[in-house]
């Protein structure tokens, strides 16, 4: 019973999904199919998954935090500056990720203690950390701060700040046991994320709140305190994927990952979190994640170009949602007319039970 | 004051008008006709891109792609031009490809049920995706001089696409206001079972809402190339986050049901005049993200301050009433009771 329950569950699907992707990948062209390849071309997509895993959190309450795109340029503009201040590369980053979470926090306060759909807000603080991200080397540059790093403007214009140690860029490039750093990472941070969302109350909070907030406030649900919580979290994944983005570019910018917000979401979506809240899992959102970065890698080793990749992403999206709404349309009708069928047997069979 | 502070449009205005003036002090150039003029015409995208996306919004619904559509009408335009079609058929090429993209999104949003912020983040990335593909990912840098020169037309000193844009909205606002299928969008929006049991099209109403949105942004589109003269391939980006900020500082609604084609205006207006100013004071162009972002906050906190001081003096003042006609009973009760006494004694 309990197997074929985790055979029918959509994280199964997924998975099969993924191997069927990836051998057709393989069928195509066998290059593709090189374990040490498959591993290390997660590296040019793992900000999505981080971003991704973070951002089913929010989702689940019913809510959305649209502005982790604009925390990871924050994020990496702040390791440049720490940096070209003079700190310490992993004293930079920690400050970073402090920052991150704490753009996290500021969504969370601000939808815990008003009645303003998280939508619009993280819609507000993503132009604010955005515009942050990119006119404080500026604001800091005019204090007389050399915030554009040894390079000057126009290299900074160009590339960002640049300049940073060895063995920062090195970080993500590295393995441990042939595993990847970033992959390593992903995985922790899934594990962490998983436990959180269904082995603690706090996870099962979440899921009250995105069912109806309401009647989960009138239970006793700390809802403001989940909320903030849920959303310092998504804050803090979003950091993680500014760091690492900006140890893969050896460069920050506050523009990195500013373009991403299509396959952030549609990871989560495609993993099989509901848009509306109350349902998901992190397992769903990592294979999603895993499974729409092979697309991307396969479509572009398959020679189409980079631009074709959104088309095929936004109509994976549209297309999945719309199949899994009909199939939901169509089981519960099934369910009905099953219901009304026995209904009408049980009227008939007492019907003759009187005749008789 | 009360009144006031519940006109959102109005309250709105009267602070561009007081922070025009603030600029104006500043630097007196800003208030010259010249400058002003500036200003209307670099706001004319914005406003018909959230006028466009205020249909969707009153509807309880979403249009991220909005600014994709935008940029995918003016490529199509522009390849138009560059390949000789006559400038009047190549703008109405621009407006059908606008009002497909909107069809497309409502298919999905009215008939499939999709929800409105999957499809149109779908769409935003197949129409952005499609625009790249069009052009083979260059910007389209010549365009014919013929549309250029529609950007130039004055009319009494204003040009003639403000004329336009003025006359579309005031089209909006009296269609809203007089045509009963119209109202729709507001019924849709406040309550979709209510406006089910009224017997309301609600399928035919959405996909209406978002072929407006399409429709709008193809005219932005119109207006960009006609103003620009060139084509990047960015065209657009990012139109839709500041058309819903625009629309959510005019006070429209993004649980539906609320807000006017002014809302949206005096929304847009007000963005892109603080854009303007910030350009004028010497503000890095970065910063303007950064302000858009900050007022946006400000409005919708204030805004949902301004809801919870309403409600208390509402609930107050009922308070009141209920305890002054309580005070009214009980003494009605007691002269009763000592009458019975007296009658008894």
């Amino acid at each position: 019973m309990k197997l074929t329950r985790w055979l029918k569950s959509w994280e199964f699907s997924l998975a099969v999904m993924l191997v069927v992707e990836v051998l057709v990948l393989g069928a195509i062209n066998p290059a593709f199919l090189k374990v040490e390849d498959l591993l290390y071309s997660t590296n040019d997509f793992m900000h999505i998954i981080f971003a991704a895993l973070a951002m089913t959190l929010t989702i689940i309450t019913g809510g959305i935090d649209i502005s982790s795109t604009s925390v990871m340029g924050l994020t990496s503009i702040v390791i440049g500056l720490g940096w070209v201040a003079g700190m310490n590369i992993v004293a930079a980053v920690a400050l970073a990720i402090v920052v991150g979470t704490l753009a996290g926090l500021f969504n969370g306060l601000f939808v815990a203690y008003t009645d303003i759909h998280p939508l619009v807000i993280t819609l507000g603080t993503l132009f604010m950390f955005g515009g942050i991200a990119a006119g404080l080397p500026g604001v800091l540059d005019f204090l007389g701060f050399k915030a554009y790093g040894a390079a000057g403007f126009s290299a900074y214009m160009y590339e960002g700040i640049t300049g940073f140690p060895q063995s920062f860029g090195d970080f993500t490039q590295n393995s441990i046991m042939g595993l990847p750093i970033p992959l390593i990472l992903i995985f922790l941070f899934a594990l962490f994320l998983a436990l959180l969302l269904h082995r603690t109350r706090f996870g099962r909070y979440l899921y009250l709140i995105g069912v109806n907030q309401e009647a989960a406030e009138y239970t006793g649900v700390p809802v403001k305190k989940a909320l903030i919580l849920a959303y310092t979290l998504s804050g803090l994944g979003a950091a993680i994927a500014g760091v690492m983005l900006t140890s893969y570019f050896t460069s920050a910018r506050s523009d990195l990952g500013s373009k991403d917000l299509l396959p952030i979401i549609t990871a989560v979506v495609l993993g099989g979190t509901d848009i509306m809240g109350g349902s998901g899992t992190i397992v769903g959102t990592l294979i999603a994640g895993i499974f729409i970065g092979y697309l991307r890698q396969g479509l572009l080793a398959l020679g189409v170009t980079s631009d074709v990749v959104p088309v095929v992403t936004g109509f994976l999206l549209v297309v999945v949602v719309a199949a899994k709404l009909l199939v939901a349309r169509f089981n519960e009708e099934r369910l009905n007319r099953q219901a009304l069928k026995s209904r009408q047997e049980e009227a008939l069979g007492g019907l003759g039970k009187e005749v008789s | 004051m009360n009144r006031l502070l519940r006109n959102r449009e109005l309250l709105v205005f009267l602070l561009l008008v007081v922070m025009v003036i603030g600029v104006g002090l500043v630097s007196p150039h800003f208030l010259s006709p010249r400058s002003l003029r500036n200003v209307a015409n670099s706001s004319l995208i914005l406003i018909l891109v959230s006028v466009g996306e205020m249909f969707v919004v009153l509807t309880r619904g979403l249009d991220v792609s909005v600014g994709a559509t935008m940029g995918l009408s003016a490529v199509v335009l522009g390849l138009a031009l560059n390949a000789g079609v006559a400038l009047p058929i190549a703008i109405l090429l621009a407006l059908i490809v606008g009002v497909l993209a909107g069809a497309v999104n409502s298919v999905g949003v009215a008939i499939f049920r999709v929800p409105p912020i999957i499809m149109t983040l779908g769409t935003l990335g197949m129409y952005r995706g499609t625009m790249r593909i069009l052009t083979g990912g260059s910007w389209i840098e010549t365009i014919p001089a013929n549309i250029k020169h529609l950007a130039k037309l004055t009319f009494l000193e204003i040009h003639m696409f403000v004329w336009v844009t003025l006359a579309v909205i005031l089209l909006a606002v009296l269609v809203l206001k007089k045509f009963k299928p119209a109202r729709y969008f507001y019924l849709v929006g406040d309550n979709e079972e209510g406006a089910l049991f009224l017997g309301i099209p609600i399928q035919r109403t959405v996909f209406v809402a978002y072929i407006l949105a399409g429709f709008f942004s193809a005219m932005a589109a119109v207006v960009f190339v006609a103003q620009v003269g060139f084509v990047p391939m960015q065209t657009g980006n990012g139109q839709e986050l500041k058309a819903l900020a625009a629309l959510v500082i005019g006070g429209v609604s993004l649980t539906g049901g609320v807000g006017t084609p002014v809302s949206a205006f005096i929304g847009a207006l007000f963005l892109k005049t603080v854009d303007s100013m910030l350009i004028f004071l010497k503000v890095p162009g970065y910063w303007s993200n950064a302000v858009g972002g900050i007022i946006l906050l400000v409005a919708v906190y204030f805004d949902y301050r301004l809801r919870e001081a309403v409600n208390l003096r509402q609930l107050l003042s009922r308070r009141k009433v209920r305890m002054e006609h309580i005070k009214k009973v009980r003494s009605a009760v007691e002269a009763n009771r000592n009458g019975h006494t007296h009658e008894e004694s």
